[in-house]
């Protein structure tokens, strides 16, 4: 049985298709990487993962429990099994970025423990979050407020939600986007060493092709809400990246942003 | 032990544990936080004592009968023809004043806030602005806390002995103290607002005009029309007040029921205010851009089709309030009027400043703060529980909840002054009360459309991770909501300090006592040092309040 295994699932809003029927299945353990032009649906697809898109048709099993088809209550409590890392994390001004990073242990922890994180952080709860932050660089902000970070020092918080959390099934939205290509290497290194260690399994959408075809055992390419390829990295071809970023190539505004992409894509995995 | 950044990353040293804090030991705002809560817990008692608060009082047997017989005549509303004719014409009278009030206070308060506001400083754009336009803002301002930190009350106190009784005192009164109020917040929100598109469109060398319409003005239209239209409400209810003084309208019905002891006509006169108010609560709800219903959908562009037609229907509104007041402006306005007015003036100086009489003055002001304060303390508290139920996206509670604020803020502080007299007797603590149970309808409803409008994204991701639904409040929605909740309680501490004098009118002491004693015994330099207290006060709570929020705009 699979973690998360996917049957037809369709996404949809109003008559804009987002996700055509889709089928797949992860397994506890795994790392996945979910690559594709903007707009092909790699963040609907990682809502849906994470519960926070309901499907139009087809089913979600988590942890063999059909989400959609449990009380509001209990999906909910199903939620704590994964926990998505946004691609521009939303975090309240003014709060702390140790407070910040801790509301990752919040799904199941008690009042006196949410009350403790959010005013003043004990030492074990303070560690935790400084350790996480460390790895990721970002040891000497524990104790900055959010609003003063930068988006890519945000992302970061974000994914040291990641580490710090209880969630078995990791999701991680472009976490990299805001980052320079050295850095962007070192934090996926860290993601995964941490997914590895702690038994966790990793979904991380990224538009570094090259990163997701040298680091991930499986690699899931999406075109207009299809999949085109699933599987090892090795078996994508040329002609069919040529096809994932179809009418990108021509230097269209997503590509001119991200440096990773100037050169042709079927480059990266050579 | 060490703290630094290494050389490639910003990777903290952790060097020698043994010798020192660990890097996560070191909080550094807990003693600050700790410090803060102590300051307020000490500041509460003294605040208890001058409130002379002690609601157990309320619950003894004799006050309960008589709130209990009070109440027994509040059943049965008076509803004959005649009578609900009348109140019909009185009510328009009252919607009139208002309106026509806000409308000349609109006047006074836009070039006002805009001569006030630094956002559309030329020569602020290269660092600090210059002297010239910093002494026009800064007198520009303190024009503007003159005339809110004047009850609109006293302003018609004033008025009427010298333009005489009726609508007009009522009117100028609204103008001149909402004027003030309007500029000042017109201003603060075009502060508030992000700055950089306007700075982007000042530096690129547009005007100022265009710079405010194209840069300042998209990004907090919506905020300046819920606010005009929320003080609109406020207005209304002052117009009621102001009858209390012989300016016509529900007020003066009211202040006749009252004096009666004819609870049954008062029963329905406070039906018909808080119809009155819940009909300008409907136009500001449709006025606000409509919110996202599922948060799992797009956001939907905000429906806006009513719009010109409601602009219309103000418009007319206020022409029919225009011709139907019967306001004399020619008199209101002409050499008689203007010299009475300097003659009255001039009966008030010089002030009273006997050291026995400040002495009863300064005893008077300490009372009036500790019951502004002590109201507004205790309605954040609970406006904050009730706009927690009120801002739920649907569901009978929320309309239960908002039924409740809105009858608890369409009862002016007077008038729930005057209930609370019958079961607590005189003194400051009906006062603190009185004004408690009117702000919690305020800020109840101010606090949950700040909820509401918390942007959804930092909530929904927690809720998506599986945390509970008290810790997405906690964690996201409160911490985002939380200046602006504050900003808003700062803000009605200042607006009931005005409100805390006025309730001394009906006997809840204060400088509001003094005031009403020494101007009906025509001992005006006493009524002149009263007032001037009150200024000071007034201003000195606002520049408080003003410090306090820039702390937390920081």
């Amino acid at each position: 049985m699979g973690l998360l295994e996917l049957d037809a699932l369709h996404l949809r809003v109003g008559a804009r298709t987002l996700i055509e029927p889709l089928s797949l299945r992860i397994e506890a353990g795994e790392q996945v990487a979910l690559i594709g032009a903007s707009g092909a649906g790699k963040t609907s697809l990682l809502q849906a993962m994470a519960l926070a898109l309901a499907p139009a048709a087809g089913s979600l099993r988590l942890a063999g429990q059909d989400a959609w088809r449990l009380s509001s209550r209990d999906r909910h409590w199903l939620r704590r099994a994964l926990m998505l890392a946004p691609q521009h994390p939303p975090l309240p001004p003014r709060q702390r970025v140790a407070t910040a990073v801790l509301a990752g242990r919040l799904p199941g922890a008690t009042m006196a423990e949410s009350l403790r994180m959010l005013f003043s952080p004990n030492e074990a709860q303070a560690r935790l979050a400084f350790e996480a932050l460390d790895r990721l660089e970002l040891g000497d902000r524990l104790w900055s407020r959010v609003d003063q970070l930068s988006g890519g020092e945000r992302q970061r918080v974000a994914i040291a939600r990641l580490l710090v959390s209880n969630a078995r099934l990791w999701l991680a939205d472009e976490p990299l986007s805001a980052l320079d290509p050295q850095r962007a290497q070192r934090v996926l290194a860290v993601l995964q060493d941490a997914a590895r260690a702690q038994d966790r399994t990793l979904v991380c959408s990224l538009h570094q092709v090259d990163l997701a075809c040298r680091l991930f055992p499986r690699v899931i390419a999406l075109r207009e809400g299809r999949v085109v390829h699933d599987g090892p990295p090795q078996r994508l071809g040329a002609k069919q990246l040529d096809e994932i970023y179809e009418g990108l190539a021509d230097g269209s505004p997503a590509l001119a942003q991200d440096p990773s992409l100037s050169s042709p894509p079927q480059a990266m995995c050579r | 032990m060490s703290v630094g950044r290494s050389g490639s990353g910003g990777r903290v040293a952790v060097a020698g544990d043994g010798h020192g804090a660990a890097p996560w030991r070191r909080d550094p705002a807990a003693a600050r936080r700790l410090g803060l809560a102590v300051a307020l817990l000490v500041l509460l008692w003294p605040l208890l004592v001058w409130c002379e608060f002690r609601p157990w009082e309320l619950l003894d047997e004799r006050s309960l009968r008589a709130t209990m017989r009070f109440a027994a005549q509040f059943l049965t509303p008076r509803v004959d023809l005649e009578f609900l004719a009348l109140l019909a014409a009185e009510t328009w009278r009252t919607v009139a004043m208002a309106t026509v009030g806000l409308a000349l206070a609109w006047v006074i308060a836009v070039p006002m806030a805009l001569l006030a506001t630094a956002r559309l400083s030329v020569s602020a754009l290269a660092g600090r602005m210059g002297r010239g336009p910093a002494a026009l803002r800064w007198l520009v301002r303190t024009v503007l806390v003159v005339l809110r930190s004047v009850p609109e009350l006293v302003w018609a106190l004033m008025l009427v002995r010298v333009v005489g009784l009726g609508p007009g005192a009522g009117v100028l009164a609204i103008a001149l103290s909402y004027g003030g109020m309007l500029g000042k917040v017109y201003a603060e929100i075009l502060e508030s607002a992000d700055a950089t598109p306007t700075q982007a469109l000042l530096r690129g060398g547009v005007g100022r005009l265009q710079a405010l319409l194209f840069g300042a003005l998209p990004g907090c239209a919506d905020e300046l029309v819920s606010y005009t239209v929320y003080r609109w409400e406020c207005a209304i209810r002052s117009s009621v007040v102001l009858g209390f003084v012989g300016a016509g309208g529900l007020g003066q019905q009211l202040d006749n029921a009252t004096k009666m002891f004819a609870g049954a006509e008062v029963a329905t006169i406070l039906l018909i205010f808080i119809a009155l108010v819940a009909a300008a609560d409907r136009v500001s709800a449709w006025l606000r851009p409509a919110r996202d219903a599922e948060p799992s959908r797009p956001a939907r562009p905000p429906v806006r089709h009513g719009l010109r037609l409601l602009l219309t229907g103000l418009l007319a509104l206020l022409i029919a309030s225009f011709a139907t007041l019967p306001m004399r402006w020619g008199e209101l306005l002409g050499a008689g009027a203007l010299a009475q007015m300097g003659r009255f003036i001039a009966e008030f100086f010089p002030p009273q400043l006997a050291p026995g009489f400040l002495a009863r003055v300064g005893q008077g002001a300490l009372e009036t703060v500790a019951m502004s304060a002590l109201g507004s303390g205790l309605a954040a508290v609970a406006g904050l529980a009730i706009a927690l139920v009120a801002s739920r996206p649907s569901g009978p509670l929320r309309w239960g909840t908002r039924l409740l604020l809105n009858a608890l803020r369409s009862v002016p502080e007077l008038v729930w002054a005057a209930i609370l007299l019958v079961a607590a007797g005189l003194g400051p603590m009906p006062g603190t009360l009185a004004l408690a149970l009117h702000t919690t309808g305020v800020l109840g409803r101010l606090m949950a459309e700040a909820l509401e409008n918390a942007p959804p994204q930092t909530a929904q991701a927690l809720r998506w991770a599986g945390a509970s639904r008290w810790q997405v409040f906690a964690f996201a929605t409160l911490p985002q909501a939380a200046p602006q909740l504050l900003s808003y309680t700062l803000y009605r501490w200042e607006n009931n300090i005005r409100a805390a004098t006025v309730l001394g009118v009906v006997g809840a002491g204060g400088l509001g006592q003094m005031l009403s004693l020494h101007l009906s015994l025509f001992q005006m330099r006493e009524t002149c040092t009263v007032l001037l207290a009150m200024l000071a006060l007034v201003m000195l709570v606002d520049a408080c309040s003003y410090a306090a929020r820039r702390k937390l705009n920081r």
